[in-house]
């Protein structure tokens, strides 16, 4: 999903420090390789020295190719690339990061874990208690579905909708708002239009319309069944199913009987299993037949012990020390009735005339994104079934490295409030990008007021407006510094006007109401913009808890346009293997991204965190806290050519 | 991209801050409330006129209590909550149901900090608080967006849908593709158009 047109991304620096995670212990093999390349002290660093060299050489022409091209070189190593394979990992929206307060880091979703704090059904808002989602299969169990041919929302309505006079008998289907199938399509009416998941289920497992009411009757005793995913100990014991295989085993030695749903045949497979593992298991403390089930620790040692017993290896496991006589064997289904599903002698010949005949057709046959959610045999349009609509979850984020809670929402799906939120937002300032539209009286009446971010004409200056907003309650300071030129084939030259200022506390507005300071504030601001024009040094525009200033950018050429980077363009590497490199290169090489780093620190109340004394304390119980990290900005993509 | 710049009486203020363009089309204005400081910029069309008439079309409809609203109180068709941005050529039309055999319209209820963007549709139940409609969106009808849902541009949200809060939905039809972070819709009261960069307000300030 990429953003329009301007936005910021911030990088969260994990990328560049691995977590300090101790069951991670793979990340701790690989940081030897990358520090020497890139040690996270390095970034903090850099900050004080670059601005003021950059400030003192505003006019980036007058430096020589080689001496840009050095400096580039060095550059590579310590700036971030926006476009470097591995940023994509780091980059993140503002409002998807999270701060820890006591690793006092920000923390992108990479850095977190997650838990289920809660299910509910996106459809019906309605929560599902945590011992019912195995059962329903993570699936909502009321009305909620999905229609199987394009996946909207399934409305439960009425077929005899003419008049309305009285109370409404009349079956009832589920039908697409979208695409206006309804269940009619595949012969299907509800007789009542609440629990139409239990009716449903009821009525596939048998999957062949024509004998509807049979299969109804016939598995009747699957569907009382729980199901098939549900815990293994609720199934009925093994001698109440060889009772329903009895009973049943008449009509489905018929070959008109109608073949087993999927849901029963897994049942019945589950159960017939069941049985043969408990007749066939030597030992009577097997805890197969326990409520653990396949999965537990004795499954594994039957299967354990049937090799090893069998095998030359048993001397090697101690314990017994003759062969033991062969276990009995398992057998798999024989009949119907117990799961085993026979293919049908000419099913594929039958599919394959059903696919050439005209009724069918291409728009007859379910498409792979159909068959995905549908049992394996759903071939054709008329074999889909409405899906019941899957369960979300509002989860819980832990910090990775010290485990505190960051995120925790209230469990009611429908609450929007969290416990507690610790996002980065309430603690970096939120950038936000702005073209600056210069005023008519602007000594270049050819360029429009409003900047196209979309084609950027190359080689023009523009200006940007750049607010940082801060949250916090604390005045801050901020250092900001950018490469010179971004990295990448297109060089776009990126001056910061103003890198260092100040932005308020954001106090109570009422506060400052009643101050009364806001006057002085808002009427510099008013002149601010009157002013109209940047200037180097001086802040653009300021307010209570914000700080506009102006990045000058000039947009650099594509390497397509070459013929006009001879102008200006000072690294002009316009040969022609770099001229192939860029045409092999990947695309949105003309979007221009500028990678700014950004350096705050501010003053914070120590009582809060007495335990990390040792940053700096002042005497008056403030401690210096500082936050350094990159930050993009997706200014806008250059056009080709002027 | 910031529009441009807001021609002088352009937009029509009222006393509880609205901004309306005076290009914008708005139908039954008497069956609209805006909650203030929302703005409706040029060619908006706002279907106020489509709202449940008291009178009942046909006499079987009266035996229901809940489905005949008092007539002396004019049904409101719209209801807009506080800093709601209505973009160009959107149009906001309240949903309507066949029920029973009658064709009746129910209100559309907009929450605050709500974006509809250019030349999106919306004819949905309700839009929770924060929730963003991007640019060409069709919202259907019957629909419910919960508190801070994002529809992504060109998103056709089918009818009767009901989308979560956080939850991020787009395609044709409309699924969940995502959620947005948590940090997002705390910023304040302009903070929907500051983030995207919009910044009309600060025009509006000043060119008004």
């Amino acid at each position: 999903m990429s953003r329009p047109f301007p936005y910021t991304y911030i990088s969260c620096p994990c990328a560049d420090m691995p977590v300090p995670d101790p069951a991670r212990k793979r990340k701790s093999r690989e940081s030897p390789q990358k520090s020497p390349q890139k040690p996270p002290q390095k970034p903090p660093q850099k900050p004080p020295q670059k601005p003021p060299a950059e400030q003192a050489s505003t006019d980036q022409d007058k430096k020589s190719p080689a001496k840009e091209e050095q400096h580039e070189e060095d550059d590579e190593e310590q700036t971030f690339d926006p476009r470097s394979p591995r940023s994509n990992f780091s980059l993140y929206p503002p409002e998807q990061l999270l701060y820890c307060e006591e690793c006092h880091q920000i923390k992108c979703p990479r850095c977190i874990t997650e838990e289920i704090v809660s299910w509910y059904c996106p459809s019906c808002l309605f929560e599902t208690p945590s011992s019912m989602v195995r059962s329903d299969g993570n699936r909502c169990g009321r009305n909620c579905f999905n229609c199987p041919v394009c996946t909207a929302p399934l409305a439960v309505s009425t077929i005899e909708n003419a008049t309305g006079n009285g109370p409404q008998q009349g079956p009832w289907v589920l039908s697409c708002g979208y695409c206006l199938w309804t269940t009619l399509d595949i012969g299907i009416k509800f007789d009542k239009p609440t629990n139409i998941r239990s009716q449903l289920q009821k009525m596939t497992d048998s999957t062949a319309p024509a004998a509807l009411d049979r299969s109804r009757q016939g598995s009747r005793a699957f569907g009382d069944l729980k199901h098939p995913l549900s815990s293994y100990a609720s199934i009925d014991e093994p001698s109440n199913a060889r009772e329903h295989d009895g009973e049943q085993a008449a009509p489905k030695e018929d070959p008109a009987a109608p073949p087993m749903g999927t849901d029963a045949r897994f049942a019945a497979l589950k159960s017939f299993y069941r049985t043969q593992i408990a007749e066939t298991s030597n030992s009577p403390n097997d805890h197969l037949s326990s409520e653990f089930g396949f999965s537990s620790p004795g499954a594994l040692n039957r299967l354990m012990s049937l090799y090893t017993s069998s095998s030359r290896l048993s001397g090697l496991y101690g314990g017994k020390q003759k062969p033991k006589s062969k276990p009995p064997v398992m057998r798999e289904a024989l009949t119907a009735s117990e799961g085993l599903q026979v293919a049908q002698e000419n099913n594929e010949m039958d599919m394959i005339a059903r696919l050439q005949s005209p009724e069918c057709g291409w728009d007859g046959m379910a498409s792979i994104d159909q068959r995905a959610t549908q049992s394996p045999e759903a071939r054709f349009v008329d074999d889909l079934l409405p899906l019941p609509v899957l369960l979300r979850t509002k989860r819980a984020k832990r910090c990775k490295s010290c485990k505190h809670i960051l995120v925790k929402p209230e469990t009611k799906p429908q609450s929007t409030r969290f416990r507690i939120r610790l996002i980065a937002l309430s603690y970096i300032p939120l950038p936000t990008l702005r073209p600056l539209a210069l005023s008519s009286s602007s000594s270049l009446p050819a360029m429009a007021p409003t900047t196209d971010l979309n084609s950027l004409p190359p080689l023009r200056p523009i200006h940007v407006l750049l607010t940082l907003k801060n949250h916090m309650f604390d005045p801050v300071r901020i250092t900001l510094a950018t490469p010179p030129v971004t990295p990448g084939h297109v060089t776009t030259k990126v001056t910061v006007l103003s890198p260092q200022f100040e932005i308020g506390a954001n106090s109570d507005v009422w506060d400052e109401a009643l101050q009364g300071a806001s006057a002085p504030l808002t009427s510099d601001s008013r002149s601010a913009v009157l002013r109209g024009v940047p200037e180097a040094g001086k802040v653009w525009d300021k307010g209570r808890n914000w700080t506009t200033v102006v990045l000058e950018v000039v947009p650099g050429t594509l390497p397509g346009s070459s013929a006009e980077g001879g102008d200006g363009n000072p690294n002009t590497e316009t040969n022609d293997e770099d001229v192939v490199a860029v045409a092999a290169s990947k695309q949105d090489e003309d979007v221009l991204e500028i990678p700014v780093f950004v350096h705050m620190d501010w003053d914070a109340d120590a009582q809060l965190d007495h335990q990390n004394v040792g940053k700096g304390s002042k005497p008056d119980d403030k401690v210096t806290r500082e936050l350094a990290y990159w930050m993009v900005l997706g200014v806008g993509r250059i056009q080709p050519s002027l | 991209m910031p529009p441009p710049k807001a021609a002088k009486g352009e937009y029509i203020e009222t006393d509880t801050g609205n901004k309306i363009s005076r290009r914008s089309q708005i139908h039954g204005t008497q069956h609209i409330i805006l909650g203030g400081k929302t703005v409706i910029q040029a060619e908006a069309v706002i279907r106020g006129d489509l709202f449940r008439t008291a009178t009942v079309p046909t006499p079987t409809d009266a035996n229901t209590p809940a489905a005949a609203p008092n007539p002396n109180t004019p049904s409101v068709a719209i209801t807009v909550g506080r800093y709601s941005y209505i973009s160009k050529s959107a149009i906001l039309r309240p949903p309507s149901r066949l029920h029973r055999g009658v064709h009746s319209f129910y209100p559309l209820k907009i929450g605050d900090h709500v974006f509809v963007g250019e030349g999106a549709v919306v004819e949905a139940a309700s839009l929770g608080n924060h929730v963003h409609v991007g640019k060409g969106a069709a919202v259907g009808s019957m629909a419910i967006i919960k508190d801070y849902a994002y529809v992504l541009d060109g998103a056709v949200v089918p009818p009767g849908m009901v989308v979560p809060s956080w939850c991020i939905v787009g395609g044709r039809p409309a699924r969940i593709v995502g959620e947005v972070g948590e940090g997002y819709g705390v910023e304040g009261a302009e903070g929907v158009w500051l983030e995207r960069g919009i910044g009309l307000l600060d025009d509006l300030k000043r060119g008004c």
